[in-house]
């Protein structure tokens, strides 16, 4: 075992110093008394150098894609180029407001308008906006929209129904439900839609279908066709979850497949980086049917000139500030030009043999619920594990040791001990094959270590249900369990102008 | 071709041979020749060089903010970020991390969210933060959804000064569930909330939820906010405050608000067209289980030493599906770094000496354009801090803001919804104090806005 992670003893920043302004700042003379803040914020006041070194010590326990391999399914954790990082720090990328006069931000307009046809072209629709936020934002934004075009037909009264596979993100349901629709839920057969159960669950009350293709298991939906016949007949309209768009570029695309409307990751499949969480960008591609219902503004070109256009008169408005992560969109479309048409296809599909390769050697430690010819990514059942007492979960944190990232984990819910794992198309055949041997080594060791696992990061294993048990979110709910703590002469808290100590966390 | 895929000779064949097929394309024969599709019709690619030359062609073509006197703000603000916060945001442990799913490995970025609560927390004087939502506009949509799920009613009511970008997105979130948002008017010498038209409403008992910006649309403080508490009893409070202003203002917490939303991207990352932005949000204790979004908890780890984890997941999306209380699922974790970054190398007193010099400059610029025949400067006789509205009393925002442009000026931005089906709007110019200007600038503006006004109104 040669992976050790950092394994800094790092205060929380509030105890790096013992003193906050405990005055009020001084008055604004205009703001009126009763407006002004009678207390100072809490909050340190350090040197840059020390508050450098905090955050530095920090991300050497966080793990990137940078630092390892990150086979998180559905997550598309694919190498952020270098070259992207760089245009979007470029003053004309950055220094740019979302107001100013638009003879100012020819070149905004322009990147935004060449980004959108790009995606056009990749995913087979007319129309495409990149206001919305991230992909669950996108799929909000587009059943807005199927709601605004039912209203415009008389039928939203009785369409209230999304459908939508048990291999769905959860981000689907929970969209469908935000945007006033019932979610309901049809089971899966093989790990693929039940083209049976979708038959007989589609009604007039069917506002929709929403679907990923490739689904969750890694399974593309051979009878999609016919899945976008049975919705259309009905009267309903297809969405097409581009969480894992990047199997299929340059093969198929949502448009061809029947689908009505698309979002796109730009931070899965046109590799922006994901930030530790965010920030993403879910752009949305809609078909004629939906287009005139897209977010505005809209980016026209007239002649040599581009501009902002707000006459949409069916549009469902704003969704959200401005016009997009901007900054991410500079990124993807560094990405997308640097790959051009063989490029892409390139990406999709050294992804899905990377996959399929790992399929073949990890199917071998663990049991494929489903049939083994994958797509971008695979399912494996930790099932078997259980017979030395060990899961999945003691599977993935054991992994962590080997100084990789660990799949995805109980999802999708349809297989038991589920682990869902994504090698993209820029993880070489040795790190596949280090990965393949850092499984087999984990999958084989003792149930006490599994149990134990991990041991060579910042942190041994969490007591999550503490968290979640007695939640403390933030300094100020320390301060309070430290009162409450019977530790006296330790007890600073609500002293102001001290450093309250938690003995419990804060050290 | 990028270098992005490894192309090592015989690495393909090896692993097709290990997978038993002859040909990559045999790994797509399960998608139906209907369903495919010819050629994307993308051009081809580039080598880096290129690719580097055409999108800086494209990004030359625009004109930056360093070439003007910028007084544009809003909810994007133009603010000068210490150089630590990018090279902060630049670590690649953090920025090519995905959510920290895998609480173990990522103790990093669960510390620093951690950390960016905690200040939220303190800025609002609330109990609660999450870690973070797109922007400040669909933090309010949350805080609409949330107000709706403790409360019992269809209308939200909304101050009628808010930016219009705003009301749409409001408008949008409140269009699922069927509920309906309502603009409270205001008066029209000083812009303030009519309390009496709240106070109405309210009794009509089908009210569950308020919201008020702090500073307002218009860029001014309306001390009516201070009043809505008591003016609608038990129904909730959402207080959208701009952050920096929460460094000198009392914390909506210590007024009533129940939940607290803003925008916090003039804290460390720069307005990049409009995005990304920051969503913030944070609420009463006892509304935390109807939360949106990731919450970052304090925990121990098998030796007892202090660890984070993402908690209270049965909330969310992953675990409760249609029941979640939000279908959020990535947010904008790296942007709320460069908040508690930028707020902690600024430090508490440096934020209000800040907010301190953009309202002294907002002072010198409004009295600079006093007594300009056709500019009303500014236009409500209300308290400001860094912004505050003028309005045009002849011409049009298009044609002002275009003149100044010319004298290379951004002066601001106009407040009227661009859509054609708004109504007849006033002329009215959201007017910001930067970081980057001083009384040079200042006096530029007022003498670029003195021809304007000789010239008739004219562009």
């Amino acid at each position: 075992m040669t992976f050790q992670q950092a394994r800094w003893d790092e205060p929380a920043v509030w105890d790096l110093t013992t003193s906050y302004p405990t005055s009020p700042p001084p008055g604004i003379a205009s703001v009126p008394e009763r407006f002004r803040r009678k207390r100072g914020v809490r909050w340190p006041e350090i040197a840059e150098p020390e508050v450098v070194r905090h955050y530095t010590r920090l991300s050497q326990m966080n793990l990137g894609i940078d630092t390892a391999f990150y086979p998180l399914g559905s997550c598309t954790m694919k190498y952020n180029p270098k070259v992207s990082e760089l245009l979007a720090r470029r003053p004309g990328a950055a220094q740019v407001h979302p107001y100013q006069p638009e003879a100012t931000v020819q070149g905004a307009l322009e990147l935004t308008y060449r980004l959108e046809r790009l995606l056009s072209r990749v995913t087979g629709f007319p129309e495409v906006s990149l206001q919305p936020g991230a992909g669950a934002h996108g799929e909000y934004a587009a059943l807005l929209m199927v709601r605004a075009y039912f209203r415009d037909r008389g039928e939203l009264d009785r369409r209230t129904e999304i459908l939508l596979p048990d291999t769905a993100h959860g981000t689907n349901p929970a969209s469908a439900s935000q945007a006033g629709f019932a979610a309901r839920e049809i089971p899966s057969k093989d790990g693929c839609v039940d083209l049976a159960a979708l038959r007989a669950a589609v009604s007039d009350r069917t506002a929709g279908f929403m679907l990923t293709n490739p689904n969750t298991a890694g399974l593309f939906e051979g009878e999609i066709l016919e899945i976008a016949e049975t919705v259309h007949t009905a009267g309903g309209l297809l969405y097409y979850d581009g969480a894992n768009l990047n199997a299929i570029l340059g093969v198929t695309n949502p448009a061809r497949m029947g689908f009505d409307i698309a979002h796109i990751n730009l931070h899965k499949t046109f590799a922006t980086p994901h930030g530790g969480g965010g920030p993403g960008a879910g752009v949305l591609a809609a078909g004629e049917k939906l287009a005139p219902y897209l977010p505005v503004p809209r980016i026209a070109k007239s002649g040599r000139r581009f501009r902002l256009d707000y006459d949409r008169p069916r549009s469902i408005g704003k969704i959200k500030t401005a016009y997009g992560n901007f900054g991410l969109d500079v990124r993807a479309y560094a990405f997308a030009i640097s790959h051009g048409e063989e490029g892409l296809k390139q990406v999709a599909r050294r992804a899905v043999l990377n996959s399929n390769y790992l399929g073949v050697r990890l199917g071998k430690l663990l049991p494929r619920p489903f049939r083994t010819l994958v797509k971008h990514e695979f399912v494996l059942s930790g099932t078997p594990l259980r017979e030395r007492g060990v899961r999945t979960l003691d599977l993935a944190k054991r992994l962590l040791d080997e100084g990789v990232h660990a799949p995805t984990v109980y999802f999708p819910s349809l297989v038991e001990e589920a682990l869902m794992i994504e090698p993209p198309e820029t993880e070489s055949r040795r790190e596949l094959d280090r990965f393949a041997e850092a499984f087999e080594r984990a999958v084989s060791d003792t149930p006490e270590n599994l149990h134990a696992a991990p041991h060579h990061l910042a942190v041994r294993r969490i007591d999550e249900v503490r968290a979640a048990r007695e939640p403390r979110l933030s300094w100020k709910d320390l301060r309070t369990a430290a009162v409450n703590v019977e530790t006296p002469g330790r007890l600073a808290a609500g002293d102001e102008g001290s450093s309250p100590k938690d003995p419990g966390v804060a050290r | 071709m990028p270098r992005w895929i490894s192309d090592e000779p015989g690495e393909e064949a090896a692993l097709l041979e290990a997978v038993g097929i002859p040909s990559v394309d045999a790994l797509f024969s399960d998608v139906p020749k209907k369903a495919r599709i010819g050629r994307m019709g993308i051009g081809p690619g580039r080598e880096e060089p290129d690719v580097v030359r055409d999108v800086d062609r494209l990004l030359d073509r625009n004109r930056p903010l360093a070439r003007f006197a910028t007084f544009l703000g809003g909810r994007v603000a133009c603010r000068y970020a210490p150089a630590a916060v990018d090279a902060i945001l630049s670590r690649s442990e953090f920025y090519t991390a995905y959510t920290p799913y895998q609480a173990e490995a990522s103790q990093g970025m669960l510390r620093a969210l951690f950390e960016f609560q905690s200040l939220w927390v303190e800025l609002t004087g609330l109990d609660v933060a999450n870690a973070s939502l797109y922007d400040g506009a669909t933090a309010a949509g949350e805080a609409l959804l949330l107000c709706r799920r403790v409360h019992e009613g269809h209308r939200f009511l909304i101050p009628a000064s808010l930016p219009w970008e705003e009301k749409s997105v409001l408008a949008n979130y409140a269009s699922g569930p069927g509920l309906r948002v309502e603009e409270i008017p205001y008066d029209a010498r000083t812009g303030r909330l009519d309390l009496e038209f709240v106070r109405r409403t309210v009794a009509s008992k089908d009210v569950f939820g308020v919201l008020a910006d702090v500073p307002n649309g218009f860029g001014h403080l309306d001390e009516g906010v201070l009043d809505l508490r008591s003016a609608i009893g038990d129904v909730p409070l959402v207080v959208a405050a701009d952050p920096l202003s929460l460094s000198v203002l009392e914390p909506p917490g210590d007024y009533g608000a129940d939940v607290v939303v803003g925008e916090g991207q003039g804290f460390g990352v720069p307005p990049a067209f409009g995005g990304p932005l920051l969503g913030l949000f944070a609420c009463r204790r006892e509304y935390m289980r109807q939360a949106p979004g990731r919450i970052v908890g304090a925990s121990v780890d098998a030796e007892g030493r202090p660890a984070y984890t993402l908690t209270l997941q049965t909330r969310e999306q992953h675990i409760r599906r249609s029941r979640a209380t939000s279908n959020i699922c990535t947010n904008q974790s790296l942007v709320a770094l460069a908040f508690v970054v930028y707020a902690t190398v600024v430090g508490p007193r440096g934020l209000a000496t800040l907010q301190t010099t953009l309202a002294e400059r907002a002072r010198t610029l409004a009295t600079a354009l006093g007594g300009i025949d056709g500019i009303a400067a500014p236009r409500f006789d209300a308290p400001y801090l860094g912004e505050f509205t003028l309005e045009l009393t002849r011409g049009t925002s298009l044609s002002f803001l275009d003149r100044l442009r010319r004298r290379r000026i951004l002066g601001g931005h106009a407040l009227a919804d661009p859509r054609p089906s708004a109504a007849p709007q006033a002329e009215r110019i959201l007017v910001a104090a930067t970081d980057s200007v001083g009384e040079k600038e200042i006096q530029k503006y007022a003498a670029a806005a003195r021809a304007w006004s000789a010239s008739g109104g004219r562009p």
